[in-house]
């Protein structure tokens, strides 16, 4: 398997190329020779839970002492303790967690060793060091917060998210076939975005990229549909506004035939998904890695946003249904990886806007900060614990009010151990990550967290 | 000089003086004129205007249809949720409607999409949906859904106040339960140091940053301050916000005791003030202004909407707001400017007044020149609004009297529909600058951001749905029936594609129609021999074109 930094050097390479020569035809060919050696496919799919997940509740204290403490902070909140799944082996603090009681299948991957669970990351700008340090630009603002998890830079509002960035490092503004590496399913996204790639927007039915309707269809009158359409795109726009649309329709259209061929190429997925938003997005993100190839794609990134997480009231009964949801597709989605045997290739991690406060306000919680994460894949190693889970316990230091634990993983580190697997070099770290360097030295040579092979 | 490009070749004559006028005085530019004009105002001041309500405008002229509109009384939503819920109390919905048990949550919808279709105060309707998109409210909030008249009422507050003066509108959107309910200052108590509980600082924050004043200090034409060294100059930050959290307790459900039981749930009312529950003390308000202790929680907040009001930012970060939903996404300072001038005193000594600020937005001389496609001016149209026009442009009725649309299938299309954006940064940010040659040169374009590959191809389905497949509306079961388009404007030019063009031309594009799409829209339609379907084809392709699709 060709070294992570032979292929950004290539890439690179085919980024001047593409820049200089504007031959996508170039790109195209280069792309699908490093495309055709499948073991150096990678796949990032970034899971946004919107509004902020109370993941207090996600990954709860087992033991006696901390179970209690969990119980006087959340009061009418808790989960009771037997009813709490336990995961395997212990974490760095030498105590035992479980699961919320909905996430049976969560709790098997964690235990096959397929996902890992990162304790208490969030937005920083410096590590914690008590009051008086800086502090993340609208700390417990939704706005804010689900921006910076995105872009990782915590002192600004920025539009490209470190996904983006990386796109633009690897690919550029002239994607393959028109397909760029970043695919959303929850449309634009601050992740995705960057300062010369878009993402491109698929939705869970279907082929995931509709077409125009009637638009060369085989028959007579979608021909007659296709002439009036490429007519009316083939007129040259000046108005700057006109020029983009028609580009954007020119190239949904076009990008549109090629996606769907590609889909329909390859060969139905046997694994099965449940019915539901989340799943039946998991699914398609499946179907468009197996048809990566002829997709020509060595690289993706894809987004899904799952939202309705902000609890202020009714919080025990919406994660009741909502969080079996998260586990069962992130099972169906490992499944399928694996019938594709790509399960090493992809790794798939949780995002949301914060953690939120271990207090009850009397309906649910409110907006906190550090929170807990899933990550998933062959190349996870699982059945662990990172991060530290902290101490509950008011007169803690890092209860900065009302249980909002300061975090004591930056998403910087969380998201440099992401990038890196993924192909970017160390050297171009803090390109993609501006302030990772506050936590890691991108030159060193052990992982951010290591939780990835 | 840059070379002047007309677009419609109709105006080809005007090109020499236009030079002329350019060479002399750019600032001096021709102003469209006649029914393209009054064309162009519908296009922005309206859901959409057939041909015969285009010609009524120009012959009122646009400034007194403007005041006329000002005169009609605003046609209520909350007013139609109470037809509706007669109409289900009298057992008159089909079963499958009755029998619905969110039937209630599709009430809100039939009445915008009614009232939007068919009120008479277009006008007054259509700056309530540019308002409804900066002071934002949505029923991704799961108590807005399931009470109808939270939103429904809420439409009504911004409909009554359009045409009102900005300090009682931002005040009403302050007090109004939908907005406490989705930015949690609905029954958010004041803070209890045994419990170790704050104020909630989610209104504090927003209605500074959204609603009245925005992050930075902005001079009189919306351009930024700077600091001694460059640097944008912040207009609060996180002490002033947890100061106005202070002013922003005590407001729950009127008549409730500030407990929430589903018994005190009230939509209709603006929310009260319970003293009991409202922090008490000194406050600090910005630049300075201190609210002393001892006063109502009343007095508090009429002093905290006084001081937002009068700050000097709510002239350029409102106005600029409304000329991006209603004329131009890149307006330039001049225009910002002239717009803050009307926000400040709209000539009689008044600050705030609406009508001063809405002539100011749609009647000015940047708003009404020339279009020209070697310019910035224009907006990419909204998805849900280019639905619309079509739907208004073909006088889209219903032998029942009323529009039976849930908007369920426009939103899946559109990922649109009013008061139901994503979050309270509404469905597209005023900033976005898609990646590529728009944000190369500078300028954004906000409706970019939910124009993507998918949502382009969905849009132009959504059209050819109407247009060429009839299905005008979602909800044609009893008592509804299904609506019907009225293409007579078009049928009697179906026969002589050149008048058709200048027709649609007219009405859709106001002379912006490229040569080029005419003499390809033209040459498609002569293709089709039955008159009917000639013109559907011709409404789908202008409805569809990129010509129409960016409003000049």
């Amino acid at each position: 398997m060709p070294s992570r930094r032979k292929f950004l050097t290539h890439s690179c390479a085919l980024g001047v190329a593409g820049a200089t020569l504007s031959s996508s035809l170039l790109q195209l060919g280069l792309a699908r020779t490093v495309a055709a050696r499948d073991d150096d496919y990678r796949a990032l799919v970034c899971v946004l839970l919107a509004g902020g997940n109370d993941s207090f509740n996600m990954l709860v204290p087992l033991d006696d002492d901390q179970y209690q403490a969990y119980r006087g902070y959340r009061s009418d909140l808790a989960l009771p303790q037997d009813d709490l799944l336990p995961l395997q082996g212990v974490a760095g603090n030498g105590r035992q967690y479980g699961l919320h009681p909905g996430m049976t299948a969560l709790q098997s991957l964690f235990n096959d060793g397929d996902a890992a669970l990162l304790c208490n990351v969030g937005t920083l700008l410096e590590p914690w060091q008590g009051a008086g340090g800086r502090l993340p630009l609208g700390l417990y603002s939704h706005a804010d917060q689900i921006q910076q998890w995105q872009t990782s830079v915590a002192d600004q509002r920025m539009a490209q998210g470190w996904g983006g960035r990386i796109a633009d490092i690897l690919q550029g503004p002239d994607p393959v076939n028109g397909i760029s590496m970043n695919v959303s399913l929850s449309g634009s996204n601050v992740f995705q975005s960057g300062q010369t790639v878009a993402e491109y927007s698929i939705s869970p039915a279907g082929d995931g990229a509709p077409g125009l309707n009637g638009y060369d269809d085989g028959t007579a009158a979608g021909d007659f549909r296709k002439a009036m359409v490429d007519g009316l795109l083939a007129v040259e726009q000046q108005h700057i506004l006109r020029s983009e649309y028609r580009r954007r329709l020119q190239s949904a259209v076009d990008a549109q035939q090629f996606f769907t061929a590609a889909l329909s190429s390859a060969p139905p997925l046997a694994t099965a998904f449940s019915a539901g938003y989340f799943s039946q997005s998991l699914r398609q993100i499946a179907r468009v890695i197996s048809a990566r190839r002829a997709i020509g794609a060595s690289r993706q990134t894809f987004f899904v946003l799952v939202g309705g997480w902000d609890h202020h009231d009714e919080v025990l009964a919406n994660q009741a249904a909502m969080l079996p949801q998260i586990s069962a597709g992130l099972a169906e989605f490992r499944d399928a990886m694996v019938e594709l045997g790509l399960n090493d290739n992809v790794t798939t991690f949780t995002t949301s806007d914060f953690g939120r406060t271990l207090t009850s306000n009397g309906r649910g919680s409110d907006h906190g900060w550090g929170g807990h994460h899933i990550v998933m894949g062959g190349a996870v190693r699982g059945r662990t614990f990172y991060g530290d889970f902290p101490e509950l316990d008011p007169s803690n230091p890092l209860d900065t009010g009302r249980g909002r634990y300061a975090p004591t993983t930056s998403v910087d580190e969380y998201f440099a151990e992401l990038a890196l697997w993924f192909g970017v070099s160390p050297s171009e770290l803090e390109t993609v990550l501006p302030n990772v360097g506050k936590f890691y030295s991108p030159g060193s040579s052990s992982a951010p967290l290591g939780f990835l092979l | 000089m840059n070379t002047v490009v007309l677009i419609s070749i109709r105006r080809l004559a005007l090109i020499p003086t236009l030079l002329l006028a350019c060479a002399v005085s750019p600032v001096q530019a021709e102003r469209l004129r006649g029914e393209e004009a009054a064309s162009r105002l519908a296009s922005r001041a309206t859901f959409g205007m057939s041909y015969q309500q285009i010609l009524a405008i120009h012959e009122t002229g646009e400034r007194r249809w403007m005041r006329e509109q000002y005169e009609l009384p605003p046609s209520s939503h909350d007013a139609v949720v109470d037809q509706l819920y007669a109409l289900l109390d009298s057992g008159q919905f089909d079963e499958q409607v009755r029998n619905n048990p969110n039937v209630e949550q599709v009430f809100r919808r039939l009445a915008w999409w009614h009232r939007s279709m068919t009120a008479e105060d277009q006008l007054r309707q259509r700056v309530a949906f540019a308002l409804s998109e900066i002071f934002v409210v949505s029923d991704h909030v799961p108590a807005l859904m399931r009470f109808p008249y939270a939103l429904s009422n809420y439409y009504d507050t911004l409909l009554e106040h359009a045409f009102g003066n900005y300090r009682d509108l931002l005040r009403a959107a302050t007090l109004h339960p939908a907005m406490g309910v989705y930015l949690s200052h609905l029954g958010n108590a004041k803070s209890d140091p045994e419990a170790n509980t704050f104020p909630d600082e989610n209104y504090a924050r927003e209605v500074m940053q959204l609603f009245s004043i925005g992050l930075f200090e902005l001079n009189p034409d919306g351009t930024e301050i700077l600091g001694d060294e460059g640097q944008p100059v912040p207009t609060y930050d996180n002490e002033d916000i947890r100061e106005f959290a202070r002013i922003f307790t005590g407001l729950s459900f009127a008549g409730s005791n500030f407990q929430i039981r589903l018994g005190t749930v009230n939509f209709r009312e603006p929310m009260e003030m319970f003293d009991a529950f409202h922090e008490q003390g000194e406050k600090h308000l910005l630049r300075d202004e201190v609210v002393p202790a001892g006063q109502t929680g009343m007095e508090d907040l009429e002093q905290a909407i006084d001081n937002l009001f009068n700050h000097p930012n709510v002239g350029p970060f409102f106005g600029r707001r409304l000329i991006q939903r209603l004329v131009t996404s890149n307006p330039s300072p001049a225009y910002v400017a002239r717009v803050t001038a009307a926000f400040n005193d709209n000539g009689a000594g008044v600050r705030g007044d609406m009508r001063a600020v809405l002539e100011a937005v749609l009647l000015d001389r940047e708003a009404r020149v020339l279009p020209r496609e070697k310019s910035h001016r224009g907006k990419l149209r909204e998805p849900l609004l280019r639905v619309i026009a079509v739907l208004r442009q073909l006088r889209v009725s219903s032998p029942d009297g009323f529009y039976a649309n849930t908007g369920y299938v426009v939103q899946e299309q559109t990922q649109q529909h009013p008061l139901s954006a994503p979050s309270v940064f509404n469905f597209f940010l005023p900033d976005h600058s898609p990646v590529g040659p728009i944000a190369e040169a500078g300028l954004v374009a906000p409706e970019f951001q939910i124009t993507n590959s998918g949502s382009i191809v969905t849009l132009s389905n959504m059209l050819e749905r109407i247009l060429l497949a009839g299905l005008a509306n979602d909800l044609p079961r009893p008592p509804f029936s299904a609506a019907q388009l009225d293409f007579s404007d078009y049928r009697e030019l179906a026969r002589k594609p050149a008048r058709l063009l200048d027709r649609l031309d007219l009405v859709m594009t106001y002379g912006t129609l490229r040569p080029e799409t005419r003499r390809h829209i033209r040459a498609t339609i002569g293709q089709i021999q039955d008159p009917g379907l000639r013109v559907r084809v011709a409404l789908y392709m202008m409805y569809f074109s990129p010509d129409y699709a960016v409003e000049l």
